[in-house]
């Protein structure tokens, strides 16, 4: 834990600068209390502590709010407000002094709550706060929105109720998404990347007990939705890709659809925000501090790595299920590895995985060769392959397997961040860029809140 | 009369000539030819250094080995590939007597196409999918043989049906395995595989292919005038002395063993044994006495032109399906329009 947040000092005060400078939700809290509650009773401070299980210190206009959810968590009682020392502070997020890297428990936007003291009473209330049930008791008092319209990456514009209560993913990598904001309460049916495999399956059901009952590839996917088995469900949402084929059948069935087309680094900044969004206030905070993670890792990056001269720039390939078929330009992987700081040698290609013979491969000669986690794909198909061995990349022993826990760290994804943490210290050893087994430990714990063993991690992130 | 059947023989030897050179000549460029520059020179060297190491010790050893374990594999796996299509195409026309079957017809394709795609969904490497994709072709012709069996009369007709039965089977199957298959996992490959392509061959893939080929393209030339009788009907071999109903069993296995030789090898290509007989009727007419040859030579040459256009004109290698076409129709449409009438 002490590494954990020993590291995320790096990771800048910014986090809580960004997170109050966003408002996602469009009304501000002080307008809400304004119409929402402005026929009760102001809130006032408590004269005199008498049997409050804990005490809180918040901003006064915030104290509305913090009352309605009090109200809703233990119905009949008042909370105890002090002016100061209290074991809960209510503040903006803006003027909250934590841990830098803590994602804070955001209630409404720039409203968090933050423990003063250990008090296992006060932290079941934040619990709550953050909750469906906290979410919906703000909604009821006028303070939150009932309903939100966002744009999704299809550029359709969509009306959503709040909160959402049951929710499909259809698509592996908006489930990620989903569990990187900490939205993953609401899932009722998801599919997954990565978790076909056994290794891939077992993290997931450690990172959440209700996977297999969760996990649903063969009703929902890109291309198949069993129909029946989404009006059984009765979601509020289904999200999924924009190259979805089943998108007239669902609207048939009245279920709003939102679309994701995450394969760009900025369309994915993008996509996670969305998906923070929808999920609420605590989520949008979560998918915030992703993008602060994002930007922070992207500039240790870039410290390290901006003096090096485009000829001294590692020459990457990387190959796909098959070690003939390369990524092309418009993919993700492809951005991953110039963010990394390296070069693509099959930039010059479009379209999506390219299949090339070994003349071409033995012409680009890569310095570095990429398999990715997945299709069967080994780092030693190629090294064991005598006709390889023609390759620079194969002489100086560096081909290199991109590693997963459960979604393949080079797909557009939250976990892609390790991705490009990874592939900076295999393209750079000699420098000091992040390390990859400190911040999977950090990125599993902060947005997956799920305590990575530590030998597994380490083998992950093995020079291999 | 003499005045005319003078150069009648001599047009006659000049399209043998030009046949028998024009998958030589393609052969030789598909070993010129690469992404990866290479100088004449240094490919016959290369191609020598084996013999005689001297010539190869100043060739950068890249070249070296793409001439020696990339191309050359590669050119004559395309070469025998293409012979075989071109050879069973026609030994199928004529015993089905329609000229719009090749060998597929009793659905080796779609037998290895299973067997590939269970080899890559269960067990994943190159020689299993090679051994399943053959195996899987023969069990499915098998299949269709003895099914036709099961019916007595009009043998051939019962055969083409169960074939196209036992051939919409595996590809039932075949799609059910897509189905299961991880789509980011092992659906590429499979789809990879059955799209087609000379990319991934090299000297382990051949041995089989060789051997095989060989013997049958062997049995298909010394069969071809059979073929003439056959493509006459029944009651005619057998008047001419022939059992015809074994000469065909023995024409179907030859064939069925080089298709899936060859396909467990590629992947699927198509249209080669189809179009690629017609291509030789109408440069050397009907009699298979030329016509075998005819289809073996134009079909290795087609397959050495096409892969040799998909490997070479773009970074990533062109699909080959996308080329037989593109590539053969023009030809095809040309060879109708001068080629021998009647």
């Amino acid at each position: 834990m002490n590494k954990f947040k020993t590291n995320l000092a790096l990771l800048l005060l910014a986090t809580t600068l960004a997170i109050s400078a966003c408002s996602p939700v469009a009304t501000t809290p002080t307008e809400l209390i304004a119409t929402g509650a402005a026929t009760e009773e102001p809130v006032t401070l408590t004269e005199e502590v008498v049997d409050a299980p804990f005490t809180i210190q918040a901003d006064p206009n915030l104290m509305e709010a913090v009352a309605v959810l009090y109200q809703a968590y233990t119905p009949n009682e008042t909370p105890a407000f002090i002016a100061t020392d209290a074991d809960l502070l209510v503040t903006a997020a803006s003027e909250a002094e934590h841990v830098p890297g803590e994602i804070l428990a955001a209630f409404m936007a720039d409203a968090v709550l933050i423990p003063q003291s250990n008090s296992s009473d006060a932290a079941d209330f934040i619990e709550f706060a953050i909750s469906i049930d906290g979410q919906q008791a703000l909604i009821d008092a006028g303070l939150l929105p009932a309903t939100i319209t966002i744009t999704d990456q299809a550029g359709n514009t969509i009306e959503i109720p709040q909160p959402l209560m049951k929710v499909i993913s259809a698509y592996g990598p908006t489930t990620a998404m989903v569990y990187a904001v900490g939205g993953e309460v609401p899932l009722v049916a998801a599919s997954y990347l990565g978790a076909r495999d056994a290794a891939g399956a077992a993290a997931m059901e450690a990172i959440d007990p209700r996977f297999q009952e969760l996990v649903s590839d063969d009703y929902f996917s890109q291309s198949d939705l069993n129909i029946e088995e989404a009006a059984r469900l009765d979601p509020d949402l289904i999200i999924t890709s924009a190259r979805t084929e089943w998108l007239d059948t669902a609207s048939e069935l009245g279920i709003p659809y939102v679309l994701y087309d995450a394969e760009t680094p900025e369309r994915l900044t993008e996509a996670i925000l969305l998906t923070g969004e929808l999920f609420g206030p605590h989520a949008t905070a979560q998918a915030q501090a992703w993008v602060e993670y994002y930007n922070w890792l992207t500039q240790a990056i870039l410290d390290q790595t901006e003096t090096i001269s485009d000829a001294d720039r590692p020459q990457v390939l990387f190959t796909g299920t098959n070690a003939l078929r390369v990524a092309s330009r418009d993919m993700y992987q492809t951005s991953l590895i110039e963010i990394a700081g390296g070069f693509s040698v099959s930039a010059e290609l479009t379209g999506y995985w390219n299949d090339v013979n070994l003349e071409q491969i033995a012409a680009w000669d890569p310095d570095v060769i990429i398999v990715p986690p997945y299709g069967g794909a080994t780092v030693e198909a190629i090294t064991e392959n005598p006709d390889w061995q023609i390759l620079t990349a194969v002489q100086e022993g560096r081909v290199y397997q991109m590693p997963k826990l459960v979604v393949p760290w080079d797909t557009p994804s939250p976990d892609s961040v390790l991705g490009i943490i990874w592939l900076a210290q295999h393209l750079f050893p000699e420098l000091e860029t992040p390390d990859c087994a400190e911040q999977a430990n950090f990125f599993y714990n902060t947005f997956y809140n799920y305590a990575i063993p530590s030998e597994e991690i380490n083998s992950i992130c093995a020079i291999n | 009369m003499p005045s005319t059947e003078a150069p009648t023989r001599l047009k006659q030897t000049i399209t043998g000539l030009a046949l028998a050179l024009l998958p030589v000549i393609l052969f030789i460029l598909a070993l010129l030819l690469g992404r990866y520059p290479i100088g004449p020179l240094d490919v016959g060297r290369s191609l020598l250094s084996p013999i005689f190491p001297q010539l190869g010790a100043d060739i950068p050893d890249v070249a070296r080995r793409l001439v020696l374990r990339v191309r050359l594999p590669r050119a004559l796996a395309a070469l025998l590939i293409g012979a075989s299509y071109g050879g069973t195409g026609a030994a199928f026309q004529a015993i089905f007597k329609n000229p719009l079957v090749d060998s597929n017809i009793l659905g080796v394709t779609s037998g290895a196409g299973f067997g590939a795609a269970l080899a890559l969904l269960l067990l994943q490497s190159q020689w299993q999918v090679q051994i399943f994709a053959f195996a899987f072709g023969l069990l499915a012709v098998g299949l269709a043989f003895f099914g036709s069996r099961l019916y007595k009369s009009s043998p051939l007709l019962v055969l083409t049906l169960m074939g196209i039965l036992v051939g919409s089977l595996f590809g039932s199957l075949t799609a059910l395995l897509k189905y299961m298959a991880d789509p980011l996992d092992t659906l590429p490959a499979i789809t990879f595989w059955l799209l087609g392509s000379l990319s991934a061959v090299t000297w382990s893939n051949l041995p089989t292919l060789v051997i095989i080929t060989l013997l049958g393209l062997a049995f298909l030339w010394l069969i071809r005038w059979r073929l003439n009788v056959l493509s006459l009907g029944d009651a005619e071999a057998r008047a001419l002395g022939i059992n015809p109903t074994r000469a065909k069993l023995w024409i179907i296995i030859a064939s069925t063993l080089m298709t899936a030789a060859a396909v467990s090898v590629s992947g699927v290509i198509g249209w080669i044994g189809l179009v690629i007989p017609h291509a030789g009727r109408l440069l050397v007419g009907p009699n298979h006495k030329r016509l075998m040859p005819a289809s073996i030579l134009l079909g290795a040459a087609f397959l050495l032109l096409i892969d040799n256009i998909a490997r070479t004109l773009l970074p990533g290698e062109i699909p080959l399906g996308v080329l037989t076409g593109l590539v053969g129709v023009p030809v095809l449409a040309f060879l109708l329009r001068h080629g021998r009438t009647g």
